[in-house]
């Protein structure tokens, strides 16, 4: 019966809630023009795990924060090419071919003559190879946004931030994650500071 | 560029009008325009270089379509701006509402159709050959015109025909020519006029005024063009019908309208007008409009009327892809196919290529090149005659192994620099008459400040 005894703890639960892994710092702006001017100056500074919190999107945001563009139109079109050969090809062995693969059982192709048309035609296949190229490709854009975006994730430490809460309404933030090579809590609140912050705030995990 | 740093742009005379910078390129459009009109007209008339009167009129239509194409698809520009209260298009629109207003004049281009009814009375008497197969005469363009002729030379088709002539007769088809161009003209003339009144006033109730009228316009513009599709083009092959047809003619004013409205914007831009205006975010969204309209939707239009001719495959319907197979017609067909669709599909897909102006300027031309080479191959090609009484598709194509496509027939250069040089002067000359720019469209400064993202 003592198989199940709870194991004693190493750390002292009450001190682990005294001192709480830091996310990072929160620097409050109160316009766009602030936030915008206050990221070149974080992207100079060079610090690499950080980001921006808007209301809604700041034009020119993306190029002050030197993000890169995203690779996710290439794999959308090779998603998009890969649906439409897909489709070509399943057609075209089902519908004309009287070949025999293995793909889990052996399947063989079926040639037949449909209304008078010849086995193999394109016109016919057209429609099936839009619709893959299509599913492809929205498939592949939904999904890898999800996976680049790192989603679903359905806890963030600043949704616990009871500042961070104006970010929907009329505030503009910056977070400097406490990961970032470059992060050292005092000389980097010193720093968004003197980049036009009206408050700094740390950010507990 | 963000909203927060704008900088208020040069609204001055020297940055919003064109002045005198494009006087050579108006005068030397309008010499060209003139010239290409009498050479045609002396082609024509002569027949020289084998040209019949029914290959002059169709090269007239062809050309015509082309340049009323343009100006159509700048009307639907102006109209779906206003329909959508779009603010990012504020600083392009004065050329569409330029381009657009040109069919004022929409109404000259039927002048040469109603010279064929005057010429030729629309009967060939009992027996007379030459008339139905060379003659001038409402019969030359129109095969409905001239029942009598086509009931003694292609009775099977007559039999098709006869039943259309409720709609297919001379009266009725005048009259909604007529109410065609009436219509095209008031409504593109009214935007321009209205929009160049709110460059003096400012007024916003000028804008919700145009939005306002943007819905009826709409819906009469989708009726018009559609019939005119049907009236000018699909009825060169009376017997022949596709409901889709005024939808493919739709997309062919895009992709020519969307062209001609980049080429002109990045020429302005070119000419040191419009600086700070409009810049490589304008470009990209009048790209994706090209690119959706002139060849995603044009492509899947044309398929969509394609396959399902294709799959039924019953001869009065299929003689008239089987026109655009024989002879030639292959070649051709299948350039369309690439150079509307394929290449410029793969050459204008990526965001970069939108928006660096010297490759949209190319993709724009060529575009509208093939909005031209599209009406060609709506026009030009004749139905075999035995489309409807072969046993078998091989035995057409095998008849008919040597039609030719008079692609490179001097009257076809000739008559696009008439007619496509005096559209050309015309423009020139009226954007030389307005502001290049709604200097005070209340919101102007939401297209200052676009951006995508």
């Amino acid at each position: 019966m003592t198989t199940f005894e709870t194991p004693t703890p190493t750390v002292d639960p009450a001190k682990t809630a005294e001192t709480p892994k830091l996310h990072g710092l929160l620097a409050e702006f109160e316009t766009p023009g602030d936030v915008l001017k206050a990221a070149e100056k974080v992207r100079e500074a060079g610090y690499r795990w950080w980001d921006c919190c808007t209301p809604f999107p700041v034009h020119g945001l993306d190029g002050a924060m030197g993000i890169k563009p995203t690779i996710l139109p290439v794999m959308v079109f090779f998603a998009g090419f890969t649906g439409l050969m897909t489709a070509f090809i399943l057609q075209a062995f089902t519908n004309s071919s009287g070949m025999s693969v293995w793909a889990l059982v052996w399947v063989t192709g079926y040639p037949y003559l449909i209304s008078g048309k010849p086995l193999l035609s394109i016109p016919a296949f057209i429609p099936v190879m839009f619709e893959l190229t299509i599913l492809f490709s929205a498939l592949t854009c939904v999904f890898g946004m999800f996976g680049m975006n790192g989603l679903p994730r359905l806890y963030h430490p600043l949704l616990a931030n009871d500042r961070f809460r104006r970010v929907t309404d009329d505030r503009f933030y910056i977070v400097i994650e406490a990961r970032d090579p470059k992060f050292f809590q005092s000389r980097t609140e010193a720093f968004l500071d003197s980049i036009g912050a009206v408050a700094v705030e740390e950010v507990e995990d | 560029m963000s909203s927060v740093h704008v900088a208020a742009p040069d609204l001055s005379e020297g940055n919003v009008r064109l002045g005198t910078a494009a006087m050579t390129v108006q005068q030397g459009a309008g010499l060209v325009g003139l010239i290409g009109l009498v050479a045609s007209t002396v082609i024509g008339l002569g027949g020289m270089f084998g040209v019949t009167p029914t290959f002059f009129m169709k090269s007239w239509t062809q050309n015509y379509l082309f340049v009323l194409s343009i100006s159509l698809g700048a009307l639907f520009f102006v109209f779906i701006q206003h329909l959508t209260r779009a603010g990012w298009s504020t600083t392009v629109r004065r050329p569409a509402e330029v381009i657009a207003a040109n069919l004022k004049w929409a109404w000259v281009g039927l002048i040469p159709f109603a010279l064929l009814w005057l010429s030729g009375g629309g009967h060939a008497e009992g027996g007379d050959h030459a008339h139905a197969h060379g003659g001038w005469g409402p019969g030359a363009l129109f095969p409905w015109a001239d029942l009598e002729a086509m009931k003694a030379h292609h009775p099977d088709e007559y039999k098709v025909v006869k039943a259309k002539t409720a709609y297919l007769n001379s009266t009725f088809f005048w009259i909604r020519a007529v109410v065609y161009v009436t219509f095209w003209g008031i409504a593109s003339t009214w935007f321009l006029r209205t929009s160049m009144a709110q460059d003096a006033t400012g007024d916003v109730r000028i804008t919700q005024r145009m939005q306002k009228m943007a819905a009826p316009t709409a819906i009469l513009f989708g009726i018009t063009i559609t019939f005119a599709a049907f009236d000018w083009i699909m009825s060169l092959s009376p017997a022949w019908f596709s409901t889709m047809f005024g939808v493919y003619f739709f997309c062919g004013c895009c992709t020519c309208g969307f062209a001609t409205m980049i080429i002109a914007v990045l020429r302005i831009q070119s000419m040191g007008r419009l600086q700070g205006v409009v810049n490589r975010e304008h470009y990209q969204d009048l790209g994706k409009l090209l690119f959706a309209f002139g060849m995603v939707f044009w492509a899947y239009i044309g398929f969509s009327q394609y396959m399902l001719i294709w799959y039924a495959n019953i001869p009065e319907e299929t003689g008239w892809f089987l026109a655009r197979q024989i002879g030639g017609w292959g070649t051709v067909s299948f350039v369309l196919l690439f150079g509307h669709f394929v290449v410029p599909f793969v050459a204008l897909i990526s965001k970069w290529t939108k928006r660096m102006s010297w490759y949209l300027t190319g993709a724009a031309v060529w575009m509208l090149f093939f909005g031209w080479f599209d009406l060609y191959w709506l026009v030009m090609p004749v139905i075999p005659e035995d489309a409807m009484t072969a046993k078998t598709y091989m035995e057409v194509v095998e008849a008919n192994a040597d039609e030719p496509t008079h692609l490179f027939n001097p009257l076809n250069f000739t008559m696009l620099a008439g007619v496509g040089g005096t559209f050309l002067w015309m423009t020139i000359r009226r954007m030389r008459q307005t502001t290049l720019l709604a200097v005070r469209d209340p919101r102007l400064h939401e297209g200052l400040a676009f951006e995508n993202q």
